[in-house]
């Protein structure tokens, strides 16, 4: 009897790996770990740059990239749930565990894209309390995605993001005189572009599933390249 | 000439320490081109930071420590940094 039952449960567990392992759960967990080794790399890699310059526009941006990293990290942990549960919505396999979970990761998601926008802005936004606000706005998103189940809302308040982020790239590109700051922005607004496509990826299951991995490949790409750039200027 | 900005003025600071090996404060306050309470700003917050420390004694000396060393080793990079990714 007990060598039947674990017998069972070992073929569960193996049919359990074995399904964790097949190619789109596996291309879903390397893109999570290089994304997530990336970020990482860049808050770790800038910490001594912080620490001797104290300089506000490294804080911020090795706060995005952190956020960047806890919102892979949650992105990855609903994908392979639903994935493991041949689920599509996590609140529906889970109400409660699922809306904590989706409101983490919505929360650190807005947060990345806020703290890098004012990475670049705090110069010129002086008041100290925009940190707060955008805790406040993060705080709202999360509860609206959380509260309206509703394909068109998170279309909406993806859309509405963009926009925002978008107008004060554009004004902050048009105010800037360096010409190389035209590459960066590119950057970063692929970078939201991308970052709001691996929102909906996960709020709206299958949407996106035809270009999913070229949205993969373009993120990467992206990431990477933001890698590259961080360890070439600090050594 | 162009506005120096706090972290070219904390560099300023340690260089001139660097040069001298040690150096009193008020040379250093001469030397370094910025106003009496702007000195003292900056003066306390390299002591805070470790970056300089001061010997005890009657004839008072500041020196650089191994973060004031690495400050200016890594000051190219921050700068570097900054304007690459314009904060």
């Amino acid at each position: 009897m007990v060598s039947m039952t674990g017998r069972a449960v070992g073929q569960g567990l193996g049919q359990g790996l074995g399904k964790l392992m097949s190619s789109s759960i596996g291309i879903e967990i390397i893109y999570s770990f290089v994304i997530i080794l990336c970020s990482l790399m860049i808050y770790f890699g800038t910490r001594e740059l912080y620490k001797l310059s104290s300089h506000k526009g490294i804080k911020y941006f090795r706060q995005s990239f952190l956020f960047f990293a806890l919102a892979y990290f949650f992105r990855s942990f609903i994908k392979i749930i639903l994935f493991y549960f041949d689920a599509g919505e996590i609140r529906a396999l889970l109400p409660i565990f699922g809306n904590i979970t989706l409101f983490i990761f919505m929360y650190f998601s807005s947060m990345a894209i806020f703290y890098l926008i004012y990475s670049v802005m705090w110069k010129k936004w002086k008041s100290k309390s925009i940190v707060y606000l955008f805790h406040l706005m993060a705080f709202a998103i999360a509860i609206i995605i959380i509260l309206f189940r509703n394909q068109f809302v998170y279309l909406l308040i993806n859309l509405l993001l963009f926009v925002f982020i978008a107008f004060i790239f554009y004004k902050s590109h048009r105010q800037s005189k360096k010409k190389k700051s035209h590459h960066l922005y590119i950057i970063y607004l692929l970078l939201f572009v991308f970052w709001i496509f691996n929102i909906i990826d996960i709020l709206i299951p299958n949407y996106l599933q035809t270009f999913q991995l070229f949205i993969y490949l373009i993120s990467l790409g992206i990431f990477l390249s933001i890698l590259y750039k961080v360890i070439r200027r600090i050594g | 000439m162009a506005k120096r900005n706090k972290l070219e003025i904390i560099k300023d600071i340690l260089k001139i320490i660097q040069n001298n090996h040690s150096i009193k404060p008020t040379p250093l306050l001469r030397r370094s081109n910025v106003s009496s309470s702007r000195f003292k700003e900056y003066y306390l917050e390299l002591l805070e930071k470790e970056f300089i420390k001061e010997t005890s004694g009657k004839n008072k000396q500041i020196t650089l420590t191994k973060k004031g060393y690495r400050y200016l080793e890594k000051y190219s990079a921050i700068i570097n940094f900054i304007d690459e990714f314009e904060l």
